[in-house]
């Protein structure tokens, strides 16, 4: 918990020193005002609240992709990743608090999004399950978190993190059903929408902004964080090891 | 040797500087299997959004229009150049080297263009049939050289702005992101233009993407020949236009980089 905690102390320094992790906050007013456009354009006002909540979601996992691709080689450019992993934390821990940090940050896009929809459009985010919303959006940010430790331990191993965090990002806003619900999505890939976390978490969205009751919130709510903890638990593994082999073939210096 | 072909000469060793750099990020297979894949689930992404709004004729104008936005996104990264080539350290050496930075810059990033319109064209025709789009044969075949118009005119627009950025390298990223979701906001890229304030609309005619897209979604839908070639024509225009400035302002800012001393890698 003291490494969790010291990282993500860590990870809002860094991000006053260069707020550049922060960019993605800077172009989701824009993706919100292009889906609205063309929800409005089509004459679709009902889709109006999906509209401003997918940029949420996507602000999310695009400041936690990128700067979890970029972590731990930016570390070994600095020449922090070998006195890193001589201190007894776990740099798994570390690198959650980094990350949440930044995805705790990355939720400032709802307050973004909502401000530009009234701004422009006069479309506010329907209240109808605050709490229940509240919640969602507290989990998501967790389990992107956790997912991105994961995909985190998975670039050290590239040559090029760059190739797979660029490639990642439309993939998972479409099987995480972040615009349009999975149910829409061809029945082969239904499977795979069922275990991404982000895909629980945008349907839990999109019911917690429409009047109907939410049905099993607790069992939903449960799901995000259990696959968002699940992909934490394998990215813990998976840096251990690849650590380990880091280690043993003397591969931790960036040189 | 001439200046012609001294020119020429720095332009080829530029390209093949540039080829070497993208073999660096991708090989076949991660272009095939990350970068193809990304390309059409963001170009799916969009289409069933027409799909979920219920309009076939409106999943298939996000459809193209997302396709060839594609070709200016990845035009638009040669302003990237300018940072990496600080990166690695060489940018006071090409500025102090006897040959102008902008002939380096806008042949070594070149491959952008070509990569930014082969990737366009098979979103369009992979993505398409998917969506059970009607691609016209033999009319279709127009939007090839439309599509690389488009990847062109984005690529000038790029190396122009990777002057103002050669100034401002802080600002790079920003620059980027902003001018990628600003071309999918501005150029009739997801609503036509028509929707927009004639202002907006008026500004998004010298951006590139608008008059070629205008071009590609005429060839799909068989409007009279006069007017594609017109919008084309107003494509290549911009283009000309966004290259011309870059080769205005180019210089001068590496020039001011020069004097000032924040060229090198800690400025």
């Amino acid at each position: 918990m003291r490494a969790f905690v010291a990282g993500f102390g860590l990870e809002l320094r860094i991000v006053r020193a260069a707020p550049d992790a922060l960019i993605p906050l800077v172009t989701a007013p824009v993706f919100a005002l292009i889906f609205l456009s063309i929800v409005r354009e089509s004459g679709r006002p009902d889709l109006q609240a999906d509209a401003l909540m997918a940029p949420v979601l996507m602000t999310l996992w695009w400041i936690a992709l990128q700067n979890a691709g970029n972590m731990i080689t930016g570390d070994r450019w600095q020449a922090l990743l070998e006195p890193l992993l001589a201190t007894p934390a776990s740099l798994a821990s570390v690198l959650l608090g980094r990350i949440v940090a930044l995805t705790c940050l990355g939720l400032v896009s709802f307050l973004e999004v909502w401000a530009i929809g009234e701004l422009v459009y006069g479309v506010s985010i329907p209240f109808e399950h605050p709490v229940a919303l509240g919640l969602t959006l507290l989990v998501t940010a967790l389990a992107t978190a956790g997912v991105s430790v994961a995909f985190a331990a998975v670039f050290v191993l590239t040559r090029n993190a760059y190739t797979f965090t660029n490639s990642l990002s439309y993939p998972l806003y479409l099987l995480g059903g972040v615009l349009v619900p999975v149910a829409i999505l061809p029945g082969w890939i239904q499977p795979v929408s069922s275990v991404i976390f982000m895909s629980w978490s945008a349907d839990l969205l999109r019911a917690s902004l429409k009047p109907s009751p939410i049905d099993d919130l607790w069992q939903r709510l449960g799901m995000v964080v259990l696959l968002g903890a699940i992909s934490f638990l394998i990215g813990r593994a998976l840096l251990f090891h690849v650590m380990q082999r880091m280690r043993a073939k003397g591969e931790l210096a960036a040189a | 040797m001439t200046a012609l072909a001294t020119t020429v000469n720095v332009m080829h060793h530029a390209f093949r500087a540039g080829l070497a750099d993208y073999r660096a990020i991708f090989t076949w297979k991660s272009w095939l299997a990350g970068w193809m894949v990304r390309v059409i689930a963001q170009v799916a992404f969009f289409a069933l959004l027409g799909e979920r709004i219920g309009d076939d004729q409106k999943t298939f104008y996000l459809l193209v229009g997302n396709s060839i936005l594609v070709a200016a996104l990845t035009g638009v990264f040669s302003l990237n150049m300018t940072t990496a080539e600080r990166w690695a350290g060489t940018l006071p050496l090409l500025v102090a080297s006897p040959s102008s930075p902008i002939i380096v810059f806008s042949a070594r990033g070149s491959y952008l263009a070509v990569d930014g319109a082969l990737s366009a064209l098979a979103a369009l025709f992979i993505a398409g049939p998917m969506f059970g789009m009607d691609l016209p044969w033999p009319r279709v075949v127009a939007v090839v050289p439309l599509t690389a118009l488009v990847a062109l005119a984005s690529y000038c627009f790029g190396t122009f702005l990777a002057g103002i950025v050669f100034r401002f390298r802080s600002i790079n990223s920003l620059v980027v992101l902003t001018t990628h979701v600003s071309l999918m906001a501005a150029c009739g890229v997801n609503v036509p233009l028509s929707y927009y304030p004639d202002a907006l609309e008026w500004f998004s005619r010298v951006l590139p993407v608008t008059n070629g897209l205008l071009a590609i979604r005429g060839v799909l839908d068989g409007a009279d020949p006069a007017t594609i070639l017109g919008d084309a024509a107003l494509e290549a225009v911009v283009a000309v236009g966004w290259m011309t400035l870059a080769l205005a302002s180019f210089n001068q800012l590496a020039s001011r980089g020069r004097r000032d001393g924040s060229l090198d890698y800690g400025a």
